[in-house]
């Protein structure tokens, strides 16, 4: 009996958003399934808690879209954003808030909700900008850890998967603000860079 | 064999991509030390240093060294034995290696893949002593 394979989600897309797109690395499926579990221990542990959600703009969208829709305990949302590195000639000076939070976190239940952690550079920027508000308590789940490159050491309390080294994209991770929308995690395989 | 204050620290940056790694760390308010210690791993028969190694980054706060290696993993043998030989010799020492492709996913991350020639260049040479 032929085994029935499942249609390739690539293969439907624009020419312009499938060029660069590796194999996929996380289908839809097993994010949506990683992501309730890990709503379920966020629910259990935030249970009776004043718990705020902050999403660090702009490629958290879709996780803390589908982390929230799986909680079953209260949450307030909030979104952070903070400038990024680059090109000399667009990244001058230092990293800034681009986007501060609308919500006191004094007294409440603080949880940082990251895409990816890799060298830990941005977290931690975060985790101090945070911590200067006075939370009762500070958390950070993240789907994506990249424990191998990480330079400054921070406390991760929910991970949805250890990421492999290649560069991803997709499911609010971004290349030049290009495959944020897709539903699945895949390799980023640029084709005017030789490979590695 | 103790690590020594490297006795040879440059005044200027040996590599187009220390000196980004400089700028990123600048950027997040890191502080950072280039090229400040040198540690033995072998001594001659005169008792004189015949081996060392000298990571290119010291981050303080985190007390943690940053070698770069911008070598096809290939031909990065010589410098994990090395640093092999540091974690050997001083297990109280972390040290973290960010090879070819570490760098190379950082800088399509930044946006800054086009600057790859440049910065990581030429994947069969050193451009670290080490």
């Amino acid at each position: 009996m032929a085994t029935q394979t499942a249609p390739d989600p690539r293969a439907d897309l624009d020419p312009a958003l499938r060029a660069g797109l590796g194999p996929i690395v996380y289908p839809r499926e097993q994010i949506e399934a990683r992501v309730a579990e890990m709503a379920a221990a966020i629910s259990r542990d935030y249970a009776g808690k004043q718990l705020v959600l902050i999403g660090v703009l702009k490629g958290i969208v879709l996780f803390m879209a589908d982390l929230l829709r799986e909680l079953v305990v209260p949450a307030a949302v909030d979104f952070i954003a903070i400038s990024r590195f680059g090109p000399p000639q667009e990244s001058r000076g230092a990293v800034r808030l681009l986007k501060d939070l609308d919500l006191p976190l004094a007294g409440r239940h603080a949880l940082l909700v990251e895409n990816i952690v890799d060298t830990g550079f941005t977290m931690s920027y975060l985790m101090r900008a945070l911590h200067a508000r006075h939370p009762a308590s500070l958390a950070v789940c993240v789907l994506l850890n990249r424990p191998r490159r990480r330079l400054i050491d921070v406390e991760l309390d929910y991970v949805g998967f250890e990421a492999p080294e290649d560069f991803l994209v997709g499911y609010g991770l971004g290349h030049h603000e290009r495959y944020r929308q897709l539903p699945f995690i895949a390799r980023f395989e640029p084709e005017d860079i030789t490979a590695a | 064999m103790r690590p020594q204050a490297n006795p040879n620290r440059p005044k200027g940056f040996q590599h187009p991509i220390e000196a980004e790694f400089a700028r990123l760390l600048d950027f997040y308010r890191i502080p950072w030390e280039y090229e400040p210690t040198t540690f033995p791993l072998a001594l001659d028969e005169t008792g004189s240093v015949s081996e060392a190694f000298t990571p290119d980054f010291y981050l303080p706060l985190q007390d943690v060294y940053v070698e770069l290696t911008t070598m096809r993993q290939a031909l990065i043998t010589e410098k994990n034995r090395k640093l092999r030989r540091l974690r050997e010799l001083y297990p109280g020492i972390r040290v973290k290696l960010l090879n070819r492709r570490d760098m190379r996913s950082l800088l399509i991350k930044y946006g800054m893949e086009h600057e790859e020639a440049r910065l990581i260049g030429n994947p069969n040479g050193s451009r670290s002593q080490g």
